[in-house]
């Protein structure tokens, strides 16, 4: 029943799909025409179709309605309700189902809020909003549908993967999807504005809260994506440049030198073709993200679907789009106002184009280091691997003066700036970074004193954007997305340095001396839970002022039987305290992993501060 | 005073041979966090706890101990399980592209932004 309903209701949304994109070019000639009428109507019926159908196979989770073939595969009656929910979109075709849901909403949301601009400019943002909207809903019914019905009805279903039970993965594929679908919009819309020659500082300032909620999203879901693998995975690291968090920093990259750039044509009316581009890349780069991941050319550990006919659909369709993307810009580019001047070198112009050199070039390197592998595998049958050495011999020497340039950049004027005027007060600055950043390493040991630069750059940044709280002349919300960099930054360093590791095989009883502390394994107890067995270890660590236990877990999930470790974590403002245990094959013996991780809270809380730079800034906009 | 000395050098010998110790198993993890765990999915072997990875790590171990510096233990490890296995790839003209390209652009994105701008 509940499989028929989501099937009727996707081909419902699929027939009004088309009827809008023949109806559309129709009434794009007759001028006067208000798009509130049909068109709005037949949106508004396909947004409530596919909302229809997302939550039929809700509904089919939380019943564990076994005759739909995607909640046999991925649930289990045993999961608790929360991960009923969740597993909803924890499989192929149920997130993808998550993708179009958030296409058609953030379609009607755009329709709804864009009343006061042409005609011709929505209608065409529709057009090509229906077009990938088609493409998805094609590719749902035809290769991944999540309505396929199984007989004889099973009584149990498999179970999802526990590895995915858990409450910051349970939210994290729909935020990060509603920052990749926002894109989608951007896209659409530049295209549009393209065509209808109105690449303009209106359209800019109306893309703007576009860009910036992709961008909010965007943030977020990478944030949970990486505190559930700093955690879940128990390796005490949260970024390991896996494939798929490298497609989720790509487009990342690309929205923050759009959102740059976007200000300047608002502000100044530069760079539109700029502009323009780089909202196709920035969709382009969230379409090639779901074929790697979804194609399973991948080797990750997220990759949950191998099957080559969805990726060829997907690799079709991208090529479609992107195709025509290219095809409508080179076709439509001289529509485009050309009143070019030179930015003078000493500028907030240049500094954006600076900021946007740099983002391409992170982009560039996470993008060529996470698909050259593939490619050198097609043409050669070579096999390598390009893992974190790379990305940090690459990116490092260019963070140096990336930091810099971003401390001074928001200070420069308009137009052209003082160029003879040395700033006494940056100076100052930057010698305090100086002894600051030696005194530090030299502290910490002589074998870091390589990375004195980068130190440097990063304290003053620090510094910088700590001053500029007292300065009138920038916005809040950039001072505290800004900040929040700078303190995100230097968090890294500092853990990076001064995280201090320690690893022994245990059995209970035993006692180890790491530091100034003392570890003791006090006791392990075997839990019963609704869907898993757990083993309970008490460890207790202690230094000569205070002691705390940590409770690390060893979990036997039975559907589908897999074993995972989750790590105990004590945070507080100064450092984390991280235990992890795996079971050994030698009797009674387990391997015990600690970390010391200072300043770990403060990369969440930093990344946080970013994002609210951005909310706080399209919250002032319309308050 | 010979006590004293004996003790000392006692001590000293216990003291060098931790400091080699602990800087021995440091570059244990230095190594195999630079290893791919094969068996494994996107983890290093340094993460890993596969049987793989911790067989992996008493063969580094064990080369370190016979003296074998770096190089020596990641060509080892190249002969004997091919390219795939450092996640840090050297640059031979298989993988030329990969270094110089992200370079390139920034070289070329830079000199588009030197014409766009003026000195005066």
């Amino acid at each position: 029943m509940l499989n028929q309903i989501g099937n009727y209701s996707l081909y419902i949304a699929l027939l009004s799909s088309i009827i809008i994109i023949i109806q559309s070019p129709i009434l794009l000639n007759r001028n006067n025409i208000n798009i509130s009428g049909r068109i709005f109507s037949l949106i508004s019926i396909q947004s409530l179709m596919i909302i229809i159908s997302f939550i039929a196979l809700i509904i089919g989770f939380i019943i564990s309605d076994f005759s739909n073939e995607t909640v046999y595969n991925n649930s289990h009656t045993s999961k608790p309700f929360f991960y009923k929910i969740s597993g909803t979109w924890g499989n192929h075709e149920g997130s993808l189902l998550l993708w179009l849901l958030v296409l058609s909403i953030f379609l009607l949301i755009f329709t709804i809020t864009s009343k006061n601009l042409s005609n011709k400019y929505r209608i065409l943002t529709l057009f090509f909003q229906e077009i990938i909207i088609l493409g998805f809903l094609l590719f749902i019914l035809f290769t991944s549908n999540p309505f396929m019905s199984l007989f004889p009805i099973p009584n149990e279903g498999s179970g999802l993967n526990p590895i995915l039970q858990d409450p910051a993965l349970a939210i994290h594929p729909p935020i990060l999807y509603l920052g990749y679908v926002g894109t989608s919009i951007i896209f659409s819309s530049s295209l549009a504005a393209l065509i209808s020659g109105s690449v303009n500082k209106s359209w800019a300032k109306h893309i703007k809260n576009w860009v910036l909620v992709s961008w909010i999203f965007l943030s977020i879901g990478i944030l949970l994506g990486s505190i559930w693998a700093y955690y879940e995975l128990g390796w005490g690291g949260f970024w390991f440049w896996d494939p798929v968090e490298n497609v989720s920093l790509m487009p990342w990259f690309c929205l923050t030198a759009l959102f740059h750039t976007i200000l300047i044509l608002e502000k100044r009316e530069m760079f539109h073709s700029w502009a323009v581009i780089l909202s196709i890349t920035t969709f382009s780069l969230s379409m090639s993200g779901t074929f790697l991941v979804r194609s399973g050319i991948l080797n990750s550990i997220h990759t949950f679907a191998n099957d080559p006919s969805r990726g060829v659909f997907i690799l079709c369709f991208l090529f479609i789009l992107i195709t025509l993307s290219i095809f409508i810009y080179f076709f439509y580019q001289n529509k485009i106002k050309n009143n070019f001047t030179k930015t003078h070198i000493v500028s907030k112009e240049t500094a954006v184009l600076v900021n946007n050199l740099f983002m391409m070039f992170f982009l560039s390197v996470v993008l060529i280091g996470t698909v050259y592998p593939i490619f050198l595998e097609v043409v050669n049958n070579d096999k390598i691997s390009v893992g974190p050495p790379f990305y940090h011999k690459l990116i490092v020497p260019f963070l140096i003066p990336f930091l810099i340039f971003m401390a001074i950049g928001p200070n420069l004027n308009w137009i052209k700036d003082k160029t003879n005027k040395i700033n006494l007060q940056q100076l100052l600055f930057f010698i305090l970074s100086i002894i600051i950043s030696f005194i530090f390493l030299k502290r910490v040991g002589i074998s870091y004193l390589f990375s004195l630069p980068l130190f440097i750059a990063s304290f003053f940044l620090f510094f910088i954007t700590i001053k500029d709280f007292s300065v009138k002349k920038t916005n809040l919300s950039q001072k505290i997305s800004h900040f929040g960099f700078s303190l995100f930054i230097l968090s890294v360093l500092v853990n990076g340095v001064l995280a201090k590791e320690y690893s022994s095989n245990m059995k209970v009883g035993d006692e180890r001396k790491f530091l100034n502390k003392t570890i003791k394994f006090e006791s392990l107890k075997v839990n019963e839970s609704k869907n898993y067995q757990s083993l309970e270890a008490n460890f207790k660590i202690s230094d000569k002022k205070n002691s705390i236990n940590l409770k690390p877990e060893v979990r036997v999930y039975d559907q589908p039987q897999t074993i995972t470790s989750e790590a105990d974590i004590k945070s507080t403002l100064y450092s984390d305290n991280f235990l992890v245990f795996n079971i050994l094959k030698n009797d009674g013996f387990y391997n015990v992993r600690y970390q010391i991780k200072p300043f770990m809270i403060w990369i969440w809380i930093s990344i946080i501060l970013i994002s609210f730079g951005g909310i706080l800034s399209i919250v002032k906009k319309n308050g | 005073m010979k006590i004293k000395i004996l003790v000392l050098t006692i001590f000293y010998f216990i003291g060098s041979f931790n400091l080699s110790y602990a800087a021995n198993s440091e570059k244990v993890d230095q190594i195999s966090k630079n290893l791919r765990c094969l068996i494994c999915q996107g983890q290093s072997v340094y993460d890993s706890q596969s049987d793989f990875a911790l067989s992996m790590k008493i063969l580094i171990q064990n080369k370190i101990d016979e003296g074998k510096n770096d190089e020596q233990i990641y060509d080892f490890l190249k002969s004997k399980y091919g390219e795939w296995i450092v996640y840090d790839p050297e640059i031979n003209k298989n993988t030329v592209l990969l270094w110089v390209l992200p370079l390139i652009l920034f070289v070329f994105g830079g000199i588009l932004i030197l014409r766009k701008v003026s000195i005066k």
